[in-house]
């Protein structure tokens, strides 16, 4: 449906000069990813900023990419402007964004009157979000002109095949069909996209992320050994540097087990491989946690208090029983279907004759699918889902944090970017409801 | 806990609601039917409702919501975090518009504006008054608007299931709707000669549905001219007038420019046009056939593609009926972690063996006594 036919196209010519850089903004729950692209130049990688106005124990607070200059992050708390996956709290965004990216001494000023905007968003908004988000960028900001588009989308304007390494000689932009899995901060979303358009009665959202699984490793690690219900960022720290999925839960499982009082399981002393020491930081000497293999008897031996200058964890299930939440969320209660359930019930909503195509160019992009052997199992998972014939493929590009950004900035580029995008003229003639039609009809048919 | 030996059963909270209320007896539900008197034992076992449920009672069902809305928020204490003073001096006031004030100053959560999207949802539906007044002259608006070659597309989209264009109308309201919630102020966007789209939203409040018919025919014929793109502005106010079937018309509105950007049979995936892969001795082997599925038609790939969003609800993922109690749930050790083989004969909680019983015993006590 594009809504922007000839009527547009002349208004445009009448109107100002088209923009020629465009602010590209990937703006996730936990980061931003933020740069700019124009025809000639463009940031070959975005600046990532932390999406938050956080408070250290000494009251003092960082906004944004401040937040590097904190070396001290025990008792940080956090305030987010983005709601699971949406921009809820415009108030604290728009101090993020004013002093990122608008203020004098913004590190990537840009004057939104000369520039385009491109802002991804999560599948299925809600749409008063939506039009809250469109009045800001044009009535509080004034950009040129704006695109607001479904953020795993983007990544169909990457060259998808080289993630799976296949041998080619053509590039297609945007990616004839790909299956795409964005495992974020907040939640985990299933998108088939058909050249590069959603197919949006198959996409599905599964409410595991980044957030949940920290705090479930917060619980795990306050019942088991230290209240740590204060140090979310520690935590999500220890998670990123220690959790892995596990391609064999059961056996992991009964290896880290204690075993029946009295029982010492050879599995359990040696640690079996799993088990990590973890040493946390004590704030005066060093500041992030260290990773150890485990010692038999150091972590005893702390606990009774004759090692007493460091804090050490040892950590065994919790190594893997954190990210299997995401392959079985059912494990904590949450009454909705694993990821590989996921895939399964997007691809039921699409005909057969899909599927193959889908199968075989399976992307994983998001933070949490940098734990270790993630790809792994989804693929061993989403394999006996299927039939025999199906060949499935599962990559994950090299970079999962930026992709969307990575595919956003050739969007950018894109022929469909000047088909999709709406003008600060636009806007003032038809109104936000009229630019919120034009976006969630996207790109209509073309080939 | 001498309470001269009387055990206090009900909790404080309770007092001012009944201890008893008269339910109708509608009879036993099949599953309870089913329970009492089992007709069959592997049957019974086979039939129960939910696989899963028995295991838990009310309480620990209780505890696991408490528990996962833990997880779900963003730190442990509720964090209130002022903005913090700009460091080189004030920034300059620059005034917002009303609507940005609104948002700006707006303190909803997520949970929030769900809830108004449900709430307008359902409102929508529950309205078929409305709907059946405005069903009439429907018609003859789209008539009017649209130009002829878009009567395929019309046609197509009717095609789709209605429940999918109701969501959309739905989706396409509540947009407009949204900015009216919190109530607008009408006064200032009255005075405020720039922007046009809040004065939309003023027709909205005051109008109703016939008075939205008048002034279609004027701006379809003003508007059928040229540029077919721009019969648009002026929808918002019939499409806020929480109507299912004009807005659902109105949502295909964008489609007059279509039919021209697409030749009626092409096909949407070209097809393979790359050299074949190097012929293979077995590649007539009947044993090594593999069957590929019939290719979904262009019509039904066009009707993806040009499907609406879900709703926020919608697209969240669910267990099926038959999927929901086919694999046991997996049951952990509450202290330790690993399989949770034996439960708490007091409240219920898996533990793996008796170390692991003994320490969750001594929470248990403490949380509910001897």
């Amino acid at each position: 449906m594009a809504g922007g036919g000839g009527g547009a196209r002349k208004s445009r010519a009448a109107g100002p000069v088209p923009p020629t850089t465009t602010l590209v903004l990937d703006n996730g729950a936990d980061t931003i990813k933020a740069g700019f692209v124009s025809d000639d130049t463009s940031d070959d990688k975005p600046r990532i900023i932390p999406n938050c106005l956080a408070r250290d124990r000494h009251r003092k607070i960082y906004v944004g990419s401040e937040l590097e200059k904190c070396k001290d992050f025990s008792e940080m708390a956090f305030r987010r402007p983005v709601e699971k996956g949406f921009i809820v709290n415009w108030e604290a965004q728009k101090e993020i964004w004013d002093r990122e990216f608008f203020d004098d001494k913004a590190p990537q000023k840009c004057n939104p009157s000369e520039t385009r905007l491109i802002l991804t968003e999560q599948p299925n908004s809600l749409p008063s979000l939506q039009t809250h988000c469109d009045q800001i960028v044009f009535e509080e900001y004034g950009f040129a002109s704006y695109y607001r588009g479904v953020g795993p989308v983007f990544n169909a304007y990457r060259d998808i095949q080289s993630i799976f390494r296949t041998p080619q000689s053509t590039i297609d932009s945007p990616a004839e069909v790909i299956l795409l899995i964005d495992s974020g901060y907040s939640h985990t979303t299933v998108t088939p996209i058909l050249q590069g358009r959603p197919l949006h009665p198959a996409i599905r959202r599964l409410d595991v992320g980044g957030k949940l699984m920290t705090n479930y490793l917060t619980r795990l690690l306050s019942v088991r050994h230290f209240d740590m219900r204060n140090e979310p960022y520690i935590v999500n720290e220890m998670k990123e540097a220690v959790c892995y999925t596990s391609l064999n839960f059961k056996g992991d499982l009964e290896k880290t087990w204690k075993g029946t009082r009295g029982e010492k399981r050879e599995d359990y002393l040696s640690g079996a491989g799993i088990a990590k020491d973890y040493v946390l930081p004590d704030s005066h000497t060093h500041f992030h946690g260290v990773v150890r293999d485990y010692e038999p008897g150091v972590s005893a031996r702390a606990r009774k208090g004759i090692v007493s200058t460091e804090d050490v964890l040892t950590l065994r299930n919790e190594r893997f029983v954190v990210p299997e939440l995401l392959f079985n969320p059912s494990d904590i209660g949450i009454r909705q279907p694993g990821i590989a359930d996921l895939v399964k019930q997007s691809l039921l909503a699409l005909p057969i004759g899909l599927w193959p195509g889908l199968l075989a160019n399976i992307v994983v992009v998001g933070g949490n699918s940098l734990s270790e052997g993630f790809c792994q199992r989804l693929q061993t998972e989403i394999l006996k889902r299927f039939p025999d014939e199906c060949r499935v493929r599962v990559a994950r590009p090299e970079d999962p944090i930026t992709s969307t950004w990575l595919g956003a900035a050739n969007f950018a580029k894109h022929e469909h970017a000047s088909r999709l995008e709406v003008t600060k003229q636009e806007y003032e003639e038809h109104g936000a409801a009229w630019v919120a039609r034009k976006f969630a009809a996207g790109l209509g048919l073309d080939s | 806990m001498n309470n001269f030996g009387v055990i206090e059963v009900a909790s404080q909270k309770t007092k001012n609601a009944p201890g008893w209320a008269y339910v109708p007896d509608t009879g036993l539900t099949p599953a309870a039917a089913a329970a009492l008197q089992p007709l069959n034992r592997k049957r019974a076992a086979r039939d129960k409702a939910n696989v899963g449920a028995p295991d838990l009672t009310a309480r620990q069902d209780a505890k696991i919501r408490k528990d996962l809305e833990a997880l779900d928020r963003d730190s442990h204490r509720d964090a209130q975090i002022p903005i913090p003073p700009k460091a080189g001096g004030t920034r300059a006031q620059n005034k917002h518009t009303p609507n940005v004030r609104k948002i700006l100053q707006s303190q909803k959560t997520f949970a929030n504006h769900l809830d108004d999207y449900q709430a307008f949802l359902a409102l929508a539906e529950s309205n078929p008054q409305l709907a059946a007044q405005v069903n009439k002259p429907t018609p003859t608006t789209t008539a009017r608007n649209s130009p002829a070659p878009s009567t395929i597309t019309t046609a197509s989209t009717n095609k789709r299931s209605s429940a999918a264009s109701k969501r959309a109308a739905a989706t396409a309201a509540a947009a407009a709707a949204a900015k009216e919630e919190k109530g607008g102020s009408n006064k200032k966007s009255k005075t405020q000669p720039q922007s046009k789209p809040a004065d939309d939203d003023d027709d909205v409040e005051m109008i109703d549905a016939p008075d939205t018919a008048l002034p279609s025919p004027n701006i379809a014929e003003a508007t059928t001219g040229p540029d077919s793109s721009e019969p648009l502005p002026p929808r918002p106010s019939a499409s806020t007038s929480l109507d299912p079937t004009t807005t659902a018309t109105t949502t295909t509105e964008p489609e007059p420019t279509k039919p021209q950007s697409y030749p009626p049979d092409g096909t949407i995936l070209p097809p393979y046009n790359r050299p074949p892969p190097t012929p293979h001795p077995g590649d007539d082997d009947p044993l090594l056939i593999s069957r590929v599925p019939p290719f979904p038609t262009d019509e039904e790939l066009r009707a993806l593609m040009t499907a609406p969003p879900l709703s926020y609800l919608e697209a969240r993922a669910q267990w099926t009926e038959e999927e929901e109690g086919r694999y046991p749930v997996r049951r952990f050790c509450e202290v330790c972690g690993y399989w949770g083989r034996v439960k708490c004969i007091k409240c219920g909680a898996r533990v793996c063996a008796l170390e692991c019983l003994e320490a969750h015993r001594e929470e248990c006590l403490v949380r509910y006594g001897l």
